[in-house]
Order: C-alpha cells, then structure tokens, then sequence
C-alpha cells in the first residue's frame, strides 16, 4: 500500500466524527471494487481492480451523492489541498470570516470537510440555490453556505476580546492540550458540541435505544479467572463430559 | 487451539464441538412454490446439512424433519469496458422441512406505507408553488400590462 | 399467527447489542419492518468484554442479530427498498470481532502457562510455486509429512529454476517501477504544493510526504514558476 495514496483515502477524523458511524461502515459505503482475484494459486492473490482516487466535496462519503459523484468513469480535476499540521477548527467554534460578501463578520462553524480543508459556517457566505423549477413554476431560491478554506478564509476568534486571531498548539502546566491566542495569550477553548453527533449531543444526554445493553450491565464484573480455556469452560458449564483423549496429530 | 479453527476427526478421538460458529443463515424467499412447512436460507458455503440442523436446533430451537441443500451458480457477465470476467459468488441454498402440521410463510418486512408521508420541504414547496399560481391568477387580466408587473 | 413461528425466532428484535439475552415483549418484535431509520448503540469493545465470563460470551446475541440484520437486508435488495441503518451490520461484525479477540487472548493465556505454546494455528514462511514468499498457515494431519504423498503433490517444495528466476525478475522490475513513479508523482506534487501555497506549514508538508527531498524540490526548474524581478 502507498502511503501516500493511503493518506488521500481516508476520511479525516472530524468530517466523519458527527455522523458516528464505525470506520468500517465508511469504508464499505465508499470502497467501489470491480473485480476481485479469485481464490486459489496466484501470483498476486489479494489483487484488487478498484476506484484509487476519490473527489471530496461537500458530500459524506458514504452518501449517494457521494457515489454519484464518484461514479465509475468520472473524473474530476486534481485538487491541491495543503497540507495541515493539525486541525484546528472544531463545530461550534466562533470564526470571523476574512473574504467574500461576508468579509468582517463572525459566525459558528456547523460542518467540517477535513478532506478539504473545509469548513461551514452558520448563516454565512451564502448564494442561492434555485430548487424545485418546472415548466409552469420558476422554483423557489434557498440560501446555502459555501464551504470556506481553513488555511485563508476564516481565523478563529480570541473570546477575550472578540476578534480574530491566529492559534498555537501548546500545553498547559497540567499537560493538556490547548489552543492559545498569538495575540493576547490567552486560551481559546474547545468547544462543548465536539462531542456533539447525530444520536446525541453530548454522551451523558444519550437517549437509550431498546437494544442498548444497560451502562451497569456493560460494567458489571462477571469474569472469574480459571484455569481453563473458553471450549472447556463451556462444556463444564453444559454439563457435557468428554474423556477421550485426542490422537496424535501433525501438522505441517 | 484457535476459536474457529475445525480440528480433524480421528478415530476414538473427542466428539468435535463448534461453540463460536462463524457460519450466517439468511431466511430468503423461495426461489420457486415451496410445501408450507418448507422454510428456504441462504446459508454460508461451509455449512453441511449436519450444521444446519445443528445450527437450527440449538442456537434457535427449531425442530427441523429434513434438510436439503443445493450450490446456486450466479451468473459471470464481462466488464463493457474492461472486458475482464466477474462472477458474484456462488449461493448455497438450504431447504428446511419443519415437522408436519407445522407451516411458514415469508412476512411482508417492508410494509407498502397508505399515507404519503411529505416532508417540510415538499410542503413548503408545494406552498409557494401555489402562491406563485395565485400571484398570476391576480394579476392576468390588467389592461395594456404584462402578466409579471406589479406594484 | 402459527406460520410466523420460525420467523418471529429468526427475525423478532433481540436485545441484540448485548451479551446477555433478554426476554422481549411481543409487541416489540416487528416494529422496525418498514421503519426508515433504526437508531442503535456502538459496538462493544474489547475492555467492556474482558469483564465478561466465558458463558456469558457464549449467547449466540450477535449472531442472531446479524442473521436478523442479512435476512433483512437481502429482502430489501429483492423488494428493491432501501435497507434501514446499515451501519448496523458493521457494529456486529465489530463487535463478534472484538469478542473472538477476547476469547483468542484467554485461551492463549491457557495455553501459554500449560504447554509454553499459544495454542494458535501454526504458521512459517514459505515459497510459493512463484518464488514469492508467503504466509503457509499449517494444517493438521493424521500421518506424518514424509508419509503424506498427496500432500507432497500438493505443496511441491519450491525449485529455483531459470523460469521462476525470469518471472521473479520481471515481477520485482514492476513493483521497483511502480514504487518509483509514485515517488516521482509525490516529488512532482510537492513542487505544486510549493508553487501553490507559500506560506505552508513546511513541517507538515515533510510528514506528509516523508520520502520527499523538499530542499531537492525547490532547486527544481519547476519550482517557482513564472515572476518578473522587481
């Protein structure tokens, strides 16, 4: 496998972290294999003919649209996306927005497209979008946010004094990880809709769906060590009795 | 030993035992009319009919009469770019009669909904729309003025 | 409904993420057929099932749900509908993963203090009939290797010949060839990123892409671009 195309691939940890879904329902949702080698002798056995390069865009990968736009044969052009140290804008933070018709004005980060370097912000930096238009209907317009680049578009904003300001990564006495203002010094803290998904927003509030196991049943101790293997402990535990010694057996 | 790992069967050994089958049984519609006591799975291409019935027994405590199974060849077709053969893999198909007296039919699991449900949108859609009609409908009959212009 | 029996054992809504079985009432069994979203918890991990004892692993849970979750998912297929949640096959088959792991690392720890062994399946590395090396998982056997014709048929042992030696050459100048134009590709793709944002973070740049010559990159004629003097 090659790193590099490994790093293209994957889905960066805060474009799918709302969604909480597992990786390996993410990676089977956007994986488009065409041909697989047959089991037997071959010379390349796990030889895979699948889609290499995916186009991210504003579309979550395991999403139709997201196949549509991915579909076999599709091309897009290449997209030079720059590479970041580490990610840094978190939903729910405040950002001021440095370009465009919005220039100046300071909104709440909604979606995260790490894949991009992108992010959305609430209400802003937004162009209408004609939906529902027919023969006898012009349609009606809809106001829809426009992705904004991290590394150039939007600056996070120093709570202390309500502008924008540039961030670094650096620890407090305690060893914990902070984002600290250049400018004043001071900690811009992340926010508490991180956590925040589509089931739940924060892991205490979680509603309980009725194949949950119970919080109490999951911690409940009910292992005693044994000197046994699980097969033996389950046929002690069945009452199934079995003497016979197995015979030689070799294995090669 | 490893979990799932089947050892081999030799003569006066233990009786062999699986306790973490990897094996899966899909109930499936039947291909072509079956009895009413003949339940139809897919099932995974490990499975000897001995499994089955075990599999059926103790994990689900069906009393099965007979098992029959058969390998369902799927069909290859080219790749029209390509040109390369792909082939879906095989199906083995299990025939489970259950006891006499006994009868299954497969349930609608995707009921037909009476009621169509619209969303937010399609209303509010269908709202302007409406609105639209309206605006025109009011403003059709103005002398020497076209239909779009108001006030 | 008698014909329903099978079906209500097969498909009724087990207490399914959970490793304890659970009685159910009948008026839940069928309440998601139909349903557009089913919602559902994780899947277990590997420290919640370390706490459990052998028999309460051993309740089939898991695989009735995801004999429950294929069946329901082919019918969608067939009827042509739209599978509800399917992510919950994924946090099944997690889960059972997470589980076998769990009893893997007790019986190894059996093993390990009875026999010094782990008990896992033998394996060695080996030749193939290629000459490419690669991973022979031992299988077991009544009668001794030497005594085991068919198997010698079988597993032939390798022989260097002039024809493997051809192949072999042929099939390492590829994987050289393909290992090279990626990094050809990478270098190349550094210089534009260069060209693009010069103002980037040069050290994430240099983890990105860590078989890169950035200093190399720059004295590259394609870097820089086209700019007049001041």
């Amino acid at each position: 496998m090659r790193i590099t195309n490994f790093l293209f691939d994957k889905v960066g940890k805060w474009s799918k972290q709302f969604s909480n879904l597992p990786d390996r329902y993410i990676k089977r949702a956007m994986e488009q294999v065409y041909w697989r080698n047959p089991k037997g002798i071959q010379y390349k056995p796990n030889a895979v003919v699948k889609r290499k390069k995916y186009h991210f865009s504003v579309h979550r990968p395991w999403t139709g649209e997201f196949r549509q736009e991915n579909s076999p044969g599709r091309l897009h052009p290449k997209v030079f996306v720059e590479p970041i140290k580490e990610w840094s804008f978190f939903r729910g933070d405040r950002v001021e927005i440095l370009v465009g018709k919005d220039k100046g004005k300071q909104g709440i980060i909604k979606q995260i497209f790490q894949e991009r370097n992108w992010v959305i912000v609430e209400g802003l930096n937004c162009k209408l979008k004609q939906i529902g238009d027919d023969k006898e209907f012009s349609g009606v317009y809809i106001q829809e946010e426009k992705p904004l680049l991290v590394t150039t578009d939007v600056k996070l904003v120093d709570p202390s004094d309500l502008t924008a300001t540039t961030i670094e990564w650096r620890f407090t006495e305690d060893g914990d990880k902070v984002r600290v203002s250049t400018r004043t010094g001071r900690i811009i803290p992340i926010p508490a809709s991180v956590e925040e998904t589509i089931d739940y927003k924060t892991k205490a509030t979680y509603l309980e769906q009725p194949k949950d196991t119970k919080a109490d049943a999951v911690t409940e101790i009910t292992f005693e060590p044994k000197l046994a293997t699980f097969e033996m402990d389950i046929m002690e535990k069945m009452g199934i009795k079995d003497d016979r010694v197995p015979p030689k057996s070799f294995w090669y | 030993m490893s979990t799932r790992l089947y050892p081999i069967y030799q003569k006066g050994g233990p009786q062999l035992r699986v306790f973490l089958p990897n094996f899966w049984l899909k109930l499936v519609r039947p291909p072509h009319e079956q009895p009413p006591n003949v339940v139809v799975f897919s099932c995974s291409m490990e499975m000897t009919t001995f499994d089955i019935r075990n599999y059926l027994e103790k994990i689900y405590n069906i009393k099965t009469v007979d098992i029959r199974t058969r390998i369902h060849m799927t069909k290859t077709r080219k790749d029209p770019g390509k040109g390369y053969v792909v082939k879906d893999d095989d199906i083995k198909y299990a025939y489970v009669t259950l006891p006499k007296g006994e009868s299954f039919e497969f349930p609608d699991l995707f009921p037909k909904k009476d009621d169509k449900e619209e969303g937010d949108d399609q209303k509010a859609l269908k709202a302007a729309k409406q609105g639209y009609q309206e605006f025109l409908d009011k403003n059709k009959d103005r002398p020497n003025m076209p239909g779009w212009f108001t006030v | 409904m008698a014909n329903l029996r099978v079906m209500c054992k097969l498909l009724k809504n087990l207490n399914i993420s959970n490793v304890k079985a659970h009685s159910i009432p009948s008026d839940r069994r069928y309440k998601n057929w139909g349903a557009q979203e089913v919602k559902s918890g994780r899947s277990w991990k590997k420290e919640e099932l370390r706490l459990k004892s052998n028999s309460d692993l051993h309740k089939y849970v898991l695989l009735k749900e995801r004999n429950m979750l294929l069946t329901m998912e082919e019918e969608a297929k067939a009827q042509i509908q739209l599978f509800p949640s399917p992510e919950r096959i994924d946090k099944v088959e997690d889960s059972m993963e997470n589980l076998e792991s769990v009893i893997r690392e007790r019986n190894v720890a059996y093993h390990k203090l009875e026999t010094g062994r782990t008990g896992e399946r033998p394996y060695k590395m080996s030749k193939n009939a290629f000459g490419l090396r690669y991973r022979h998982e031992m299988s077991e056997y009544t009668m001794p290797k030497h005594m085991n014709k068919d198997w010698y048929e079988e597993f032939r042992s390798y022989k260097h010949d002039r024809y493997t030696e051809q192949f072999l050459l042929k099939y390492r100048e590829k994987s050289y060839v393909s290992k090279r134009r990626q990094q050809i590709r990478d270098f190349n793709h550094v210089i534009h990123l260069l060209n693009r944002f010069p103002d980037m973070d040069m050290q994430a740049l240099k983890e990105q892409y860590p078989n890169v010559d950035i200093e190399k990159a720059k004295a590259s004629r394609k870097y820089g671009g086209h700019f007049a003097p001041k």
